[in-house]
């Protein structure tokens, strides 16, 4: 249940090669189809071991939190491992009242709050109370995580889940005599999800948000990255949310979140194992088939607004230097994706990467040097990613100046052939690695299906990522690396940040 | 096992099903894989397992040495030693040479040293598995250790320890390891700028001379070969490689040296606590094992353990508690409970872990906590055997580790067996609470309650990282001899 920023590179630049004739052999494992409420089904077959992995991909995540609602993408997700109608309680009909309950007590309790100052404060003391009375009695009610627990002692490993910008993933995997077990749950909470200890979980989500963001100088330099470099798309928030919405997150809210974005032609999983493809039809029919269709959502309209000049932030910090520094791109099905990839093969790579090669290894000025080409997400514009850690008694303006020169290099080298073949290769048998790894190949399936419309483009991408040239590497950083479309944050010491 | 006619599932003529009310049909059995060992004539012990599921081929070397053997001013040696070992090249070849050549072909070898071994490993796509076991050799027997990737790798750590208390997460798993092990022993011993600086290149070379010689070296291939021509292959390469030295001695004993009470170490820019909780382990060997890994389990392990309940779903103080029992191979592991709180509720969350212990020790637990516990293992066991190189690395450490064969086997059987009056008298006998070591990471100045609360004795930790003059100093004085 995390909230993952931080897409791995490799991840995203996976686009593909392998000949067509594997692509041939792997179709005769997989099999697709879409329930008539327009849920979307891959089921890849590989029987060596007896069992599956299941990747659930909901094609919505905190781009679609509404404003001063941000973090209830992730609040849902969290929600969704609280069980359903008859797992996690004890008594659901009299639960259901009892939540009602909470809810109206807690919208008082709001009302008086939302007078700020002239609220009064012995009346707000009495709706707390109240308040806390109410979900104690719908606490009562609660057997508490039931839910994973039945998964767990079901023998399900890798039991997790991630909100991200784009989307929301859920995921495990089964011994595979216990296949039946992850539909009936599955479609369980999302045909009738239930919002049980909801206010608590906030307390955790709120707790999640210090670890990763508030206690991490890391965390705080991305969330100040990317609230700068957008200024009207909604990457610019963090998908944990900010701290105020977090705590004044309701159920009618996660609720609403749900009913809009969780349609099922809007959620597509993989199936990844030991499975027979027609059992899993059937099942899918029986159990998600419960689910109503419901419209898309619309899609989103705000489009990020031109970027007038090069964005600076810094970020007042006691730890040790850290440097990133973003440049605007193009969303993930622009014909040039398959280009930042590679230049992002190029600059990171192994020990071969300029980027390793020039900062690191050269002038040891960096301890570590990455990039990312499709950060935060890919569905919009977004940005292509520079990271520097200064090495010791180094400094982020050295490292600074050594990235504008790598990115300079590559606006006027143009890259050699071995280079460029090597970027390649790579990305082919990192393809080929990935094969024998059930929950890597479901989550694989979804990612290509609902981000460029067919699962068949881990494969076939790999027929553009071949086709570019040095021509297209230097012409892409010329157009897209320009000082006037990028932002850059890094830590100063406190006191220097004023 | 629950059972149900494989027809009726199959058929799909059942309506949708509550989960609570499936049935399952039994589990078809897992196909365990046939390794093929063998010692070559130098001692080598190789280990060999064919797979053509995939045009690749990935192997290990696993070297009897590791950080425990560093000397005391020279902590760092080890690790330094194994990422030199391939950064600075071979004989034939320069590191950055190496990096074109192995990535040109999209393949990888890699070095280093843990604590408690020594490993080399490969990764190729099958057509250039000639080339990469060459360079792969080439690592293994003629490293060059050259300056200048010494000087990296020293860069690189001295970074890292300047980086060191950036992370409250890190900083709090370090000093409970150092509390627990002891800072002045192999176990805790912690790298610092002056032991790095001590280190030179002869060190390296008389390191790896010391534990790199065939017969401290087990050798596995997994993957898409001929087993008859791989043989022949490493015969070539490794068959004539006859260095000797005397056997590696034992890894040095921990000693139980317990440092009960409350460490802090103030990080003032952070508003979250976190914490460790506990005492030293066991080892994975033990009798006793599997009946604490359940105890742990129970306490900590999942979404349905004590903890996990109370202090996350219930009062809502943390993302993340866990607790288990954590055994290491060759010597004796942990007893952790970890975790991080909002700096006000520190005290309170660490109060709730301590009744959670002393609940543990006073009482069984139920039936429900056992079934809960051991099926989670037990059912889970089948991913132990996804992977047919999973049954190779297996074997591979018990053997290094002196462990049976059937080790797994032998364990899964001693998890089915565990009642719960073996959870209360495990709990009773190796838990110690009054001896309980508790490092909490955090700014003390929002605590709220004082951590004196909780009516032990409240330490505070200096995690000031040594400055690197004296350092300096050395290395100068290093260079000029």
């Amino acid at each position: 249940m995390r909230a993952s920023r931080l897409r791995l590179c490799l991840l995203l630049c996976f686009p593909l090669l392998i000949a067509a004739q594997d692509l041939k052999q792997f179709e005769k494992k997989v099999t697709e189809f879409t329930l008539s409420n327009g849920m979307k089904f891959i089921v890849l077959e590989r029987h060596d071991a007896p069992v599956v992995s299941f990747h659930t991909y909901v094609n919505a995540g905190s781009v679609d939190d509404p404003s001063g609602e941000t973090g209830i993408a992730h609040m849902f997700e969290h929600m969704a491992f609280k069980g359903t109608e008859t797992i996690g309680t004890k008594n659901y009909a009299a639960e259901k009242q009892a939540l009602d309950a909470v809810e109206q007590a807690y919208t008082k309790l709001a009302a008086e709050q939302a007078k700020g100052a002239r609220a009064d404060a012995k009346r707000t003391a009495v709706l707390e109370s109240g308040v806390k009375a109410a979900i104690a009695k719908a606490e009562s009610y609660v057997d508490p995580n039931a839910y994973p627990r039945l998964i767990e002692e079901n023998g399900g490993v890798g039991l997790n889940a991630q909100t991200g910008e784009d989307a929301t993933e859920y995921f495990y995997s089964l011994p595979s005599n216990r296949v039946e077990l992850w539909f009936s749950l599955e479609s369980a909470r999302f045909l009738h999800p239930v919002f049980r200890e909801f206010y608590k979980e906030r307390d955790v989500v709120r707790e999640e948000r210090r670890m990763r963001v508030d206690s991490d100088p890391g965390g705080q330099v991305m969330e100040a990255l990317l609230a700068t470099a957008f200024e009207a798309h909604p990457y610019r928030r963090p998908t944990s949310g900010w701290a105020s919405d977090i705590m004044s997150l309701r159920v009618a809210a996660a609720r609403a979140f749900f009913d809009k974005y969780y349609a099922p032609a809007n959620i597509t999983i993989a199936i990844a194992g030991d499975v027979n493809p027609r059992q899993m039809k059937l099942f899918a029919e029986k159990y998600f088939g419960r689910i109503p269709a419901r419209p898309l959502p619309p899609p989103l309209h705000t489009v990020e607004p031109p970027q007038r000049g090069e964005k600076r932030v810094r970020i007042a910090s006691d730890s040790q230097p850290l440097l990133e520094m973003v440049y605007k791109r193009p969303d993930q099905n622009d014909p040039d994706d398959p280009v930042f990839d590679v230049i992002a093969g190029i600059l990171d790579s192994g020990r071969t990467g300029l980027l390793y090669t020039t900062l690191v290894r050269d002038r040891k000025i960096a301890m570590v040097a990455a990039c990312d080409a499709t950060f935060p997400g890919g569905r919009y514009p977004s940005l292509f990613l520079f990271y520097a850690a200064p090495s010791m008694g180094h400094t982020v303006e050295e490292n600074e100046k050594a990235l504008d020169e790598v990115i300079e290099r590559l606006k006027t080298t143009k890259v050699d052939a071995v280079t460029l073949q090597r970027v390649k290769t790579k990305v082919r048998a990192d393809l080929i690695r990935q094969l024998d790894s059930d929950s890597g190949m479901a989550s694989q399936l979804t990612w290509y299906e609902v981000n460029y419309g067919d699962w068949r483009k881990m494969f076939t991408g790999l027929d553009d990522i071949d086709k570019v040239t040095a021509d297209d590497v230097e012409r892409v950083a010329q157009k897209y690396f320009v000082k006037e479309h990028r932002t850059v944050a890094y830590t100063v010491s406190k006191g220097e940040g004023k | 096992m629950r059972l149900l006619t494989a027809a009726i599932l199959a058929c799909g003529l059942i309506q949708a099903q509550d989960p609570a009310a499936l049935k399952f049909p039994p589990l078809r059995p897992v196909h365990i894989p046939q390794v093929e060992t063998y010692t070559m004539r130098n001692g080598i012990r190789v280990y060999l397992l064919e797979n053509h599921e995939l045009p690749l081929v990935n192997g290990l070397a696993l070297v009897r040495t590791g950080g425990l053997f560093d000397p005391p001013d020279k902590i760092g040696l080890a690790s330094l030693t194994g990422t030199v070992m391939r950064s600075g090249g071979t004989r034939a070849k320069s590191g950055d040479q190496l990096n074109e050549e192995l990535e040109n072909l999209a393949a990888s070898v890699e070095s280093s040293i843990g604590d408690t071994a020594g490993e080399v490993s490969f990764s190729t796509l099958s057509a250039d598995t000639a080339q990469v076991l060459a360079a792969f050799r080439d690592v293994i027997r003629e490293p060059a250790f050259r300056q200048d990737k010494i000087d990296l790798a020293k860069m690189q750590i001295r970074s890292a320890i300047a980086r060191r208390n950036d992370n409250p997460n890190r900083i709090a798993a370090r000093e409970f390891s150092r509390l627990i092990y002891g800072k002045n022993t192999p176990y805790g011993a912690q790298v610092e700028y002056d032991t790095v600086a001590r280190i030179t290149r002869d060190d390296l070379v008389a390191f790896y001379r010391r534990y790199y010689f065939p017969a401290n070296v087990m050798l596995a291939v997994y993957g898409d070969f001929d087993s008859a021509r791989m043989k022949a292959q490493l015969e070539r390469l490794f068959g004539d490689w006859n260095d000797t030295q005397p056997p590696v001695p034992a890894f040095p004993k921990v000693e139980r040296r317990p440092a009960p009470g409350v460490y802090v170490a103030t990080k003032s820019d952070v508003d979250q606590t976190v914490f460790y909780v506990g005492q030293l382990g066991g080892e994975l060997r033990d009798k006793d094992d599997p009946a604490l890994e359940v105890m742990g389990d129970i306490l900590g392990g999942g979404f349905a353990s004590r903890l996990f309940k109370r202090v996350r779903t219930e009062l809502g103080y943390a993302y993340d508690v866990s607790a288990g029992w954590s055994p290491a191979y060759n010597y004796p592991g942990t007893f952790e409970i970890a975790g991080s709180t909002k700096s006000a509720s520190t005290a309170d969350t660490l109060a709730v872990i301590r009744q959670e212990v002393r609940r543990l020790r006073t009482a069984e637990v139920s039936d429900e906590e056992l079934r809960t516990a051991k099926e989670t293992l037990l059912n889970s066991f089948v991913f132990n055997f996804d992977r047919p190189s999973k049954t190779l690395s297996r074997m591979l450490r018990y053997e290094y580790y002196g462990y049976p064969k059937d080790f797994i086997f032998q364990y899964q059987k001693a998890i089915a067996a565990v009642t719960k009056s073996d959870v209360l008298r495990v709990a009773k006998q190796y838990l110690d609470p009054a001896q309980f070591t508790i490092v909490a990471v955090g700014n003390p100045a929002e605590f709220g309650k004082p951590l004196a609360s909780l009516g032990l004795p409240v330490h505070s930790l200096d995690i000031t990282i040594p400055k690197p003059e004296a350092a300096e100093v050395t290395a100068r004085r290093a260079i000029g001899r």
